[in-house]
């Protein structure tokens, strides 16, 4: 016991205990969506899409990029993804994509035998354009058809014809649901789905904000677990009984003046999708040399809540005006205030050949994050879930050359 | 003429528009909405990536950016573009032209660039309001920038040259799809160009002629009944069992690739030595979206007008309705006894990634041999996808003997 007690006390990094919670939480999320699948009643989803609207319709839900995540932590990426490229799709594509289609192919060779049968696929573009042909794909292998909820992007304030615009797509997105799911919809549901909603947002807030104390209570990897529920659990109580214990993790943390890592020397911003196949063991890596991560752009992302008397106009607002959906300008502005917020020494930015929408601008905008905030940034070039994808040589020469900076 | 000589051509003609004349605009997604740039003054041109450019992307742009965009950008820093007043991006059509669009702005500050936003989900009339209001405001922007005001006349003009552009090179495209001999497809494919290079009277006129003369060479035929129902046919993206006589020696291809240009299949073709008569249908492509586009209505408002006949053509795959594009694809290559599909697609283009594998069971399924080919705008590899295009006609060609 006292061995096990010494070798958890030199690990240089701080499991949550809340993590058992997570699991036990994923867990059930898990079986609820194989219930629903059973029940005819399951919903494929993006992760920026108004799931509030299908929760309170009764619609149960899964996240095949979250799946994607699952994929790539199990060390399975090149495998699943290579059962898509068999079937015609081009090494090129998105990860998540291609091994959701290469494990909805062969299930049964796919972590947890796969996500279950959908009965409808619900994309929203707000994350990006892929989803929808992704979503094309599993459509046809499936026969579940596919609803895109349109918000096109954004530049500057959003228009009125916009807004009117992606209000009629959640008009369509109910007509949708009552008619492929036999449902009717609510407003009054809606609005206690939108509380829960919120309130899970607004814990998830707090804990992302309590890392603005040195040292930060929370690593990269630790948030980008942690995540899994504001993303797939959003609008329910689960979620809320979750952030409630993190946030009572977090704050007792910061009480203590515990650290996410043991010996914080560097604080840096993460910018994009982590590599989800080596996510200990590269954040890890830069912990025993004293570097954490007390932000990132990835899992501040998801903060707007509900309110407000007009619900849709409310979803509308918040669905149109996400991270990814704001171009260049809106990014370079939310990693300065990050940097700023965080007090952090330099960034590292994550450039995921899978994902154009949120990679492609980044060799410009470190400039223009460096040139703003005065702090060091470098780019390196990898994958989230696709490992062939990663050379760790090369990723770490150029993490090597922006420590140097530090020493 | 080649793919290069056209380009030449036509760019030259571009700059002389560009100095002399009027204030060339350039736009890079085909559905834009000429109508109303011309009713600013401006000449709208297609800008079209270019083979033999030497990257200058690197410094911007990961090698992950589809390889048009790369492209482009490079011929932007090495001063390799035609001389432009402005530039339109689209938004909301692929994520790589969409941030291209701002890093163009953040590396080339004195550029002036536009975007328009189109809707990607089938809509209706929602999605036909969305974009009419994109594009009066894409209209206010041009006369706040350049202080020339929309013209009605102007546009009213406008409306009627690509009226007259669609109604000959529909007919032309249906035309070749029976009788393919009756036009080069390097002719069909320079007509195009120099029409999206410069749309005016001259080019106009070109392919007027062009249409009358093969009516002309047809109309002792009994081809042209079939010829119009095909073009309306096509129009509407629905066909129904056809009967026309043509040569069963020589193999008919169809071509598929969201972003390729027919200048680019005329170098291919080409280089291979291959019959152009073997090209019945570039599908899909540039050419003939821009074909079988409806003309815009001269009544009522000029914005909603150019909206609902941007949203008349063929779907592209960024935007909602595969089944509706694979239902389109089925029907031609049943329908106008195709034999081979020739399937090419962009490298790190997701759009055209992501339908190839779809297209290719459509057409297997309708038992039509597919070629599918990965091109660059370069050509870099045109040897070898050069033989492999032989090599294809070769097989449809043993398979048709026996």
């Amino acid at each position: 016991m006292a061995e096990q007690e010494k070798r958890t006390e030199e690990k240089v990094y701080r499991q949550l205990r809340t993590n058992s919670l997570l699991q036990q939480i994923m867990f059930r999320y898990m079986l609820e969506g194989h219930a629903a699948s059973e029940n005819g009643r399951l919903a494929w989803i993006t992760s920026g899409f108004p799931v509030e609207i299908p929760v309170a319709m009764g619609v149960g839900v899964n996240y095949p990029e979250q799946y994607g995540a699952v994929i790539g932590s199990q060390k399975v990426g090149p495998q699943i993804c290579g059962f898509a490229e068999e079937m015609g799709y081009s090494q090129e594509l998105c990860s998540y994509a291609r091994s959701s289609i290469g494990a909805a192919r062969y299930p049964e060779k796919s972590p947890l035998e796969g996500l279950p049968k959908p009965q409808a696929l619900l994309a929203c573009n707000n994350i990006c354009g892929t989803v929808l042909r992704w979503y094309d794909a599993i459509s046809e292998m499936t026969g579940a058809p596919v609803f895109l909820f349109d918000t096109p992007p954004t530049q500057g304030k959003q228009t009125p014809h916009h807004r009117e615009y992606v209000r009629q797509s959640v008009m369509r997105l109910i007509d949708f649901l009552s008619t492929t799911f036999h449902t009717t919809f609510s407003e009054e549901r809606l609005r206690e789905v939108g509380n829960l909603s919120g309130k899970g947002i607004d814990l998830w807030t707090r804990c992302l904000k309590a890392c603005r104390n040195r040292p930060s209570p929370l690593n990269c990897a630790d948030r980008f677990l942690a995540m899994a529920p504001i993303v797939s659990l959003r609008g329910t109580e689960l979620a809320v009984e979750f952030y409630q214990a993190l946030l009572e993790e977090v704050e007792g943390r910061v009480a203590q003046g515990l650290g996410a890592i043991r010996d914080e020397k560097i604080r840096l911003l993460w910018d994009d999708i982590p590599p989800w196949f080596t996510i200990f063991r590269f954040f890890n890596g830069l912990a025993a040399r004293g570097v954490v991560f007390p932000a990132d752009t990835y899992t501040h992302a998801w903060s707007g809540s509900l309110s407000g008397a007009d619900l849709v106009d409310s979803v509308v607002s918040v669905y149109s005006n996400v991270y990814l959906n704001k171009g260049l300008e809106a990014k370079v502005d939310k990693m300065c205030e990050l940097i700023k917020e965080y007090s952090l020494d330099g960034f590292i930015m994550f450039s995921v050949r899978s994902c154009k929408r949120y990679s492609l601008g980044q060799l410009v905008s470190k400039e223009l994050v460096m040139e703003r905030t005065g702090v060091p940034g470098v780019v390196i070039e990898g994958d989230m879930v696709d490992s062939r994808l990663f050379n760790d040589a090369q990723i770490q020469t150029r993490i090597d050359a922006l420590l140097e900076m530090f020493i | 003429m080649s793919y290069e000589q056209a380009t030449i051509q036509s760019n030259s003609q571009g700059f002389r528009l560009g100095v002399a004349e009027k204030l060339t605009l350039g736009y890079i997604y085909p559905h834009a909405p000429v109508e109303i740039i011309m009713a600013h003054g401006f000449v709208p041109s297609l800008v079209r990536a270019r083979p033999g450019v030497v990257g200058a992307f690197e410094a911007s742009l990961q090698t992950f950016a589809c390889s048009y965009t790369r492209n482009l950008f490079s011929q932007r820093a090495n001063d390799q573009l035609p001389p432009l007043a402005a530039l339109l991006f689209p938004g909301n059509t692929c994520d790589s032209l969409l941030n291209v669009g701002d890093i163009w702005r953040v590396r080339f500050p004195d550029d002036t660039v536009f975007r328009l936003t189109y809707p990607a989900a089938n809509q209706g009339e929602a999605g036909v309001h969305f974009l009419a209001e994109e594009i009066r405001s894409l209209s206010n922007m041009l006369e706040k920038a350049f202080g020339l005001p929309f013209s009605l006349s102007e546009f009213e003009e406008a409306a009627s040259l690509t009226r007259q552009f669609r109604e000959s090179i529909q007919f032309l495209y249906a035309s070749r799809a029976i009788l393919p001999q009756v036009l080069p497809y390097s002719k069909l494919a320079a007509l195009i160009h120099t029409f999206l290079m410069s749309p005016d009277q001259k080019s106009v006129t070109e392919v007027v002629r062009a249409a009358s003369q093969a009516q002309r060479s047809l109309a002792k035929s009994k081809s042209l009944e079939p010829i119009n129902r095909i073009r309306q046919q096509l129009l509407k993206g629905h066909l129904t069992r056809l009967t026309f006589a043509h040569d069963t020696d020589s193999p008919r291809i169809a071509v598929a690739g969201g972003m390729i240009d027919p200048g680019a299949l005329v170098a291919l073709l080409s280089a291979a030595g291959i019959s152009e008569n073997a090209l019945v249908i570039d599908l899909l492509t540039f050419g003939f979206k821009t074909a079988f586009t409806r003309p815009c209505d001269m009544e009522g408002d000029p914005f909603e007008s150019v909206a609902r006949s941007i949203l008349s053509s063929p779907l592209e795959p960024t935007q909602e309705g595969l089944e509706m594009r694979l239902s389109f694809v089925r029907d031609i290559l049943t329908n106008l006894a195709i034999d081979g599909l020739v399937i090419c697609e962009q490298s790190f283009c997701d759009p055209d990634e992501f339908e190839a594998p779809s297209l290719e069971a459509a057409a297997s399924k309708s038992g039509v041999v597919v070629l599918r080919l990965p091109i660059d705008p370069e050509l870099s590899d045109r040897e070898r996808l050069g033989v492999r295009l032989q090599s294809f006609l070769e097989t449809i060609k043993s398979r048709n003997q026996r």
